[in-house]
């Protein structure tokens, strides 16, 4: 990091910002040297998301200031933000996939030559002077739909760079990365800083925060709860910061005990949507008692693996035994019937409706049966008493159960996805990402269950791309790679950047 | 579609206000006394037996097409095809209006429904397996086929079912089929009790039974989102539910042109014109794709329509002024960002509140 800590880059002063019926910015104050990484960390809904829309102009603020460079600013749209240098590399990409990187780049601000017409040379030498000066290595010719994630990243903040912006704001950056890839993204960080950049770098994972950060600046219910310079602190400090209590970073659980075989996979293979080999002869088994885990970059046949042993997707070849009967082709609703629960990876489309209310989603897997319902028609009264069950075992955070279950938060929604599938007391819960936006409190309730699951003898099947949630939670873990399974390995033996290897298919 | 909430009030009422804004500019303009006019048109949408009575009459189709786009947008389908169910549920329903001479009242009646349905929800089944099978749009299709529903009842009240040399109509209904008409002055018939509690019973089956449950896990107001991914992942076969709702949809369609024959016309016959189907997509919206949403937006709008004919009889302002205000009311009501941009105003948020408690 340069040391020039005199000026400061970003400065917004008491900000506030509303929206119905909740506060996301709270007099915010929040400061970013000229520089310096700059970590904003938080849970979600706390307000950081609001807070850089502000900065970079697709919110208005309610009131507040905001400086940049030490000059008073208004950002009231994008192309202001752009002006005044400031960049943002989104959480979902921006990009046209049939577009090359260049085009990508380029796209509204391409060079022109003498008649007018695009410049393509210029466009693409130009974009690899600035990939090869801040170390980023992207091909400008490389189509995008044939880029890896960590390509297209490089291709947002090169897009960024482009425009000349001289302070980036990287939305949860490593959210879609391999180790690997995570620490080639801290290189390039590193080296933007080096050319006098400044990065604000948004995560909820403290350990990159403790790894890449300067300073971080924590916040919880739209408001700034300190900030503090990284060295100076721990990540338990900014966990309690975030949570506004003690949390345990550690999955605390006994030795596990394994007994009989509840699930056997034999030599599957499962296609994907457009008709290629996701799954290619896998084979796993679970035992009751056991969480097990599987561990890989998204993309990698585990939504087709998770989707064939729920009955949302067709078999190709293999066989699917679970509790002693094959189940490959029989629906959904039968497999849960003889006790196989699944919470999907896409809570949105998959695993709710939500469209629909609190309650209708509760008893998605039990409406038909009695007292729910009785000949057809669903008794109100159980229904709601169930409903409200749930929401208290579950701690569902609602004014009620007839509210639509799109206005809750992330971490909400999956408490209702996970409280549905754990209502009917499964055999086998299929837990695939059950973390996937949701923030540390409910995080840590959320492992809790599934090891309590364990404990009362069931069994778990963790698909996660979170490889820390894979090593604390799980018992033993797959590493799948391109629909295969690279490796089995026991957490406890296993490092990082061992794992990391084995995620990118490289098998010692 | 958002909930139901005291901010659609409070948009309806502004909506109405400028909507009569703008009508004592148009009718001024062109040289009337906008209270006069206002008054009539009052009058006969509310006032008096015969008016209140012929309101509901209009009501009646209305009702049951609003109910019908409900059903098949609550399964995830945009079904505009319900004006041609209504043509062909009502062609079927004189027929056999007719052709059946040896039936009691009740049996004959029930016989004409229960066709009129059957018929109008078999002509949904086509564009719901296409859908569900082939992957067609059923926005493309149903459309399609209300050109084929007016040309085809066209050709058999002009060949097959035609009885009179002069005009190419069906022969009258017997008087055995007839929905009974209670007063002489008015042709409003039991039709509309059979549409009233058609209303209360879809609004039961969607909301308390387990079919309902099923049928919109689906979509519910998802429209175009067929098959969701949610009712697979719960193992509700979304195929089939597409298929009944579909079904439902143009069976109600069937209902509504049934009534207007046995009820209101008597007979089927060429020249008739029906396009409650399309306005009562309209109407569903207003009526926020709610079962009894749909039924209060029915009696609404029809008793503008009323006023309007009533306007229309006794003066000189065109009709098609109401035609006009309608739009423009429709406008505001189906303006979705004005509803929420309300919630800038803190009185709103505490009255929609206070009136969200009151609901539940």
């Amino acid at each position: 990091m340069t040391q020039n800590n005199i000026e400061t880059a970003v400065e917004v002063k008491n900000i506030t910002k509303s929206y119905p019926g909740v506060t996301a910015n709270d007099s915010v104050d929040f400061k970013v040297l000229k520089g310096e990484i700059h970590a904003l960390v938080g849970e979600n809904g706390a307000g950081k998301s609001t807070l850089v829309k502000i900065l970079y102009g697709i919110e208005q603020p309610d009131s507040g200031e905001i400086f940049i460079n030490d000059k008073p600013v208004e950002i009231n749209k994008v192309d202001k933000a752009i002006e005044l240098g400031i960049g943002m590399v989104h959480q979902e990409f921006h990009l046209v996939p049939s577009f090359t990187a260049a085009e990508n780049i380029g796209l509204g601000q391409e060079p022109r030559n003498s008649r007018g017409f695009i410049d393509w040379d210029e466009l693409n030498s130009e974009v690899s002077n600035i990939a090869k000066k801040y170390g980023l290595d992207v091909d400008p010719k490389l189509r995008m739909i044939d880029a890896s994630v960590g390509i297209q990243q490089r291709t947002e903040i090169l897009k960024t760079l482009y425009r000349n912006a001289n302070i980036l704001i990287l939305d949860e950056p490593t959210a879609v990365l391999t180790p690997q890839e995570t620490d080639e993204l801290f290189e390039v960080i590193r080296s933007l800083v080096d050319e006098g950049k400044t990065v604000i770098f948004i995560t909820h994972k403290l350990r990159e925060v403790m790894e890449i950060s300067d300073r971080v600046t924590v916040m919880r219910d739209g408001k700034v709860q300190g900030v503090s310079n990284t060295k100076d602190t721990s990540p338990e400090e900014l966990a309690k910061l975030m949570v506004g209590r003690e949390v345990f970073m550690q999955v605390e659980k006994e030795e596990a005990k394994p007994t009989e075989k509840v699930l056997e996979v034999k030599n599957l293979w499962v296609h994907d949507a457009r008709g290629l080999l996701a799954v290619k002869n896998l084979s796993l088994d679970v035992h009751k008692g056991e969480i097990v885990g599987i561990a890989g970059v998204d993309g990698n046949g585990q939504t087709e693996l998770v989707e064939a042993l729920s009955g949302l997707r067709p078999t190709s070849k293999g066989e699917v035994i679970f509790d002693g009967k094959n189940i490959e082709s029989i629906s959904p609703r039968k497999r849960r019937r003889a006790g196989l629960a699944h919470v999907p990876e896409d809570r949105a489309n998959t695993g709710l409706n939500l469209k629909l209310d609190i309650w209708e989603n509760l008893v998605g897997t039990s409406y038909f049966r009695s007292p729910l319902s009785k000949g057809g028609i669903i008794s109100m009264k159980n229904v709601v008493d169930h409903s409200n069950n749930l929401r208290e075992k579950f701690d569902i955070r609602t004014p009620g159960v007839f509210v639509r279950t799109g206005s809750l938060s992330g971490g909400n929604q999956q408490k209702v996805v996970i409280a549905r599938e754990l209502s009917e007391d499964p055999l086998l819960t299929i837990a695939s990402q059950p973390t996937r936006g949701v923030d540390i409190g409910n995080i840590e309730a959320i492992h809790k269950q599934l090891v309590e699951i364990r404990d009362s003898e069931k069994a778990v099947l963790l698909v996660s791309a979170e490889l820390d949630e894979v090593m604390s939670v799980a018992d033993r873990v797959a590493v799948i790679y391109e629909g295969e399974i690279v490796e089995w390995v026991n957490p406890k033996d296993v490092d990082q950047q061992q794992m990391g290897l084995y995620m990118a298919g490289i098998k010692d | 579609m958002e909930k139901f909430s005291f901010k659609d009030v409070l948009i309806l009422f502004a909506g109405t206000i400028i909507t009569i804004g703008i009508a004592w500019v148009l009718l001024t303009v062109t040289g009337f006394v906008p209270r006069e006019i206002g008054k009539l048109f009052f009058e006969g949408a509310v006032v008096g037996q015969r008016n209140i009575l012929n309101t509901l009459n209009i009501a009646t189709p209305y009702i049951l097409t609003s109910i019908a786009t409900v059903v098949s947008f609550r399964v995830g389908m945009f079904n505009i095809g319900i004006n041609g169910s209504m043509y062909i549920g009502g062609l079927y329903a004189a027929w056999a209006g007719y052709k059946f001479t040896s039936l009691g009242h009740i049996p004959h009646v029930s016989l004409c429904i229960a066709i009129a349905i059957i018929t109008g929800s078999l002509w949904m089944l086509l564009p719901a397996l296409l859908k569900v099978y082939a992957g067609v749009s059923e926005i493309i299709s149903t459309i399609i086929l209300n050109f084929v529903a007016v040309l085809f009842v066209s050709y058999m009240a002009n060949g097959p079912f035609r009885a009179d040399p002069i005009a190419p109509a069906t022969p009258r209904i017997l008087e055995t089929a007839e929905l009974k008409q209670y007063f002489p002055n008015s042709q409003f018939n039991s039709g509309f009790f059979i549409a009233v509690i058609i209303a209360f019973l879809t609004y039961f089956i969607l909301k308390k039974t387990t079919f309902g449950y099923e049928l919109r896990s689906g979509g519910d107001g998802l429209v175009g989102f067929y098959p969701s991914r949610y009712s697979s992942y719960l193992g509700i076969p979304s195929d089939r539910s597409a298929i009944t709702g579909m079904l439902i949809s143009g069976g109600l369609g069937g209902l509504a042109g049934g009534i207007e024959i046995l009820g209101n016309a008597r007979y089927f016959y060429q020249e008739l014109l029906f396009n409650q189907g399309f306005d009562g997509i309209l109407i569903a919206i207003v009526g926020k794709l709610e079962p009894i949403g749909g039924l209060i937006a029915s009696l609404f709008w029809s008793a503008l329509r009323n006023g309007g004919l009533f306007v229309d009889y006794k003066t000189e302002v065109s009709r098609e002024i109401v035609v006009i205000l309608l739009s423009i009311l429709i406008f505001f009501v189906s303006a979705q960002k004005l509803v929420s941009s309300l919630e800038r105003f803190k009185f709103v948020r505490k009255l929609d509140a206070f009136f969200t408690r009151k609901i539940k």
